[in-house]
């Protein structure tokens, strides 16, 4: 009983993350470059090398590229 | 049809194609407009003489069939100016050993003294591939390599990628290497080894070496037709040097908080003051937590993010930054953009040593070390050409302030400027074309 109750809980669940999100055929906006989390790699990448440089933490979006003996 | 000028693709294809140790394809028509390249060059200038640095970056992306792409991304600074030493400001002027142990440099009464650095210029290239395997997998690998006068770094880093509940959601892993080369000016410091004479080199050693092992695990989320989420969790283990071999702290009197004088060897030049050079932990374990998501409303897209950082350090960190992005029209678009920043102090953060004290397991003045935030104000402009080419620009403000603990000042020192604070302004402009 215990064991059929934990598999329709965690069916359950897995339901209702497939629930979040859209259909194939509704990703016009989510397609568009303005959209995408990575838009502007260059901006982010000399943004990420003057704050790692003037700050004491970096990263967390990503791997930055090369290194810098500044910190 | 008439071919449009392919002549430098040729040549970069036939050249990553050498790297990859594949022959290269013939290139058909349809093939010509699969190189994307976005360029920047950017101008970052600190007030009051300190740093600035001119940066040209140049990234490009090569698509290949069946969503394979290879990355290159080639950046170079140039960098000069000076920069806070760790030493405090005093009533009197000061006097310092230049890095190289062959000159001085001097700092006014009452200012805080700056590093008299030289001109350095910074070479870095990165090198990504990326591709699917098995439907849903996608992996990616990457080698990065960066070289200046003092310091090399040589990285390499794997990720994958898994897609779930109809690409809606995907689950990313990265792990990352690098091995760091350290050779500094002069040599590198013996631990609080004291500032000497110009000509005198017995405080310094030879060269060093740092590791650092990076790990990623991260979660994209579509949340909606408009609104998608990403969440990453890093960790990052860093062993060797890590201490800056040329960041000092001043040796002060326990009651008057002035710097103990020295008077340099009769004939010689030397540091008119008690100094020793900075150390820190040969361990460094950083973890971090950064959420973002970017939400359209009716062509508008807002970017907001943030992120937490810890260490066992002592630092705790948080960022938030938003952007706006508003097009004007089909063509155009500005983005303003803001950006907080506020870390606690390292647990080895000193604002000076105490004369006669036992010297401490670790100790930095480094301002970048301290108690302090940071605020960016920025405003960004861009233009789409009809052929699909963008001009941008963008001018940035960032100000840093800190703050010192009281218990840290001792007599005078709590009367003259503390914290080296910073007003620096970014400016870029960028370029992105397909050939």
């Amino acid at each position: 009983m215990k064991r059929i109750v934990t598999v329709c809980l965690a069916a359950g669940m897995l339901a209702g993350c497939a629930g979040i999100g859209v259909d194939p055929w509704d990703r016009g906006v989510l397609a568009r470059a303005d959209m995408q989390l990575d838009a502007y790699p260059t901006d982010a990448a000399l943004d990420d090398h003057i704050y790692f440089s003037k700050e004491a933490s970096s990263g967390g979006r990503g791997f930055g590229g090369g290194g810098c003996g500044c910190n | 049809m008439k071919y449009r000028d392919t002549t430098i693709g040729h040549a970069v294809a036939a050249a990553t194609c050498t790297l990859l140790g594949s022959t290269a394809p013939a290139l058909a028509e349809d093939e010509a407009a699969r190189w994307d390249f976005d360029t920047a060059l950017l101008y970052y200038g600190e007030d009051n003489d300190r740093v600035r640095d001119l940066s040209a970056s140049i990234l490009t992306r090569r698509d290949f069939d069946d969503d394979r792409y290879l990355s290159l991304d080639l950046t170079v600074d140039s960098l000069t100016g000076a920069s806070p030493s760790g030493a405090i400001a005093m009533d009197g002027p000061q006097t310092f050993t230049s890095p190289s142990g062959d000159d001085v440099y001097e700092t006014a009464a009452g200012q805080v003294p700056l590093d008299d650095t030289f001109l350095d210029t910074r070479y870095a290239l990165d090198l990504g591939w990326t591709q699917p395997f098995a439907r849903l997998y996608t992996m990616t690998a990457g080698l990065g390599f960066s070289t200046e006068y003092d310091y090399t770094h040589l990285g390499a880093n794997l990720g994958v990628t898994r897609d779930f509940n109809r690409r809606n959601t995907t689950l990313s892993a990265a792990v990352a290497w690098a091995q760091e080369d350290i050779d500094p000016v002069g040599g590198t410091p013996l631990p609080f080894a004291l500032m000497q004479d110009v000509g005198n080199n017995s405080s310094k050693t030879g060269t060093d070496t740092k590791d650092v092992l990076d790990l990623l695990l991260g979660v994209t989320q579509v949340i909606g037709p408009s609104t998608v989420l990403r969440v990453n969790y890093s960790y990052s283990d860093s062993s060797g040097y890590l201490t800056d071999p040329y960041k000092i702290l001043s040796v002060v009197d326990p009651v008057t908080g002035d710097t103990v004088e020295h008077a340099p060897a009769s004939g010689a030049l030397g540091p008119t003051g008690v100094y020793r050079y900075e150390l820190r932990p040969d361990s460094r374990r950083k973890q971090g937590l950064y959420a973002e998501l970017k939400h359209d409303f009716t062509g508008k897209v807002l970017g907001v993010s943030y992120r937490f950082g810890t260490d066992d350090w002592g630092i705790d960190s948080h960022t938030l930054d938003a952007r706006l992005r508003w097009p004007i029209g089909e063509f155009n678009y500005v983005e303003p953009h803001l950006r907080y920043y506020t870390q606690s102090a390292a647990d080895f953060y000193r604002f000076s040593l105490l004369d006669g004290d036992p010297l401490p397991s670790f100790a930095s003045a480094d301002a970048r070390l301290a108690d302090l935030d940071g605020m960016t104000l920025g405003l960004k402009y861009g233009h789409k050409t009809a052929s699909g080419s963008e001009w941008n620009a963008r001018v940035e403000l960032y100000q840093q302030s800190g703050n010192v603990p009281g218990d840290q000042l001792i007599g005078n020192q709590s009367r003259r400027e503390q914290f080296p604070g910073l007003d620096a302004v970014i400016v870029q402009i960028g370029y992105r074309f397909k050939l």
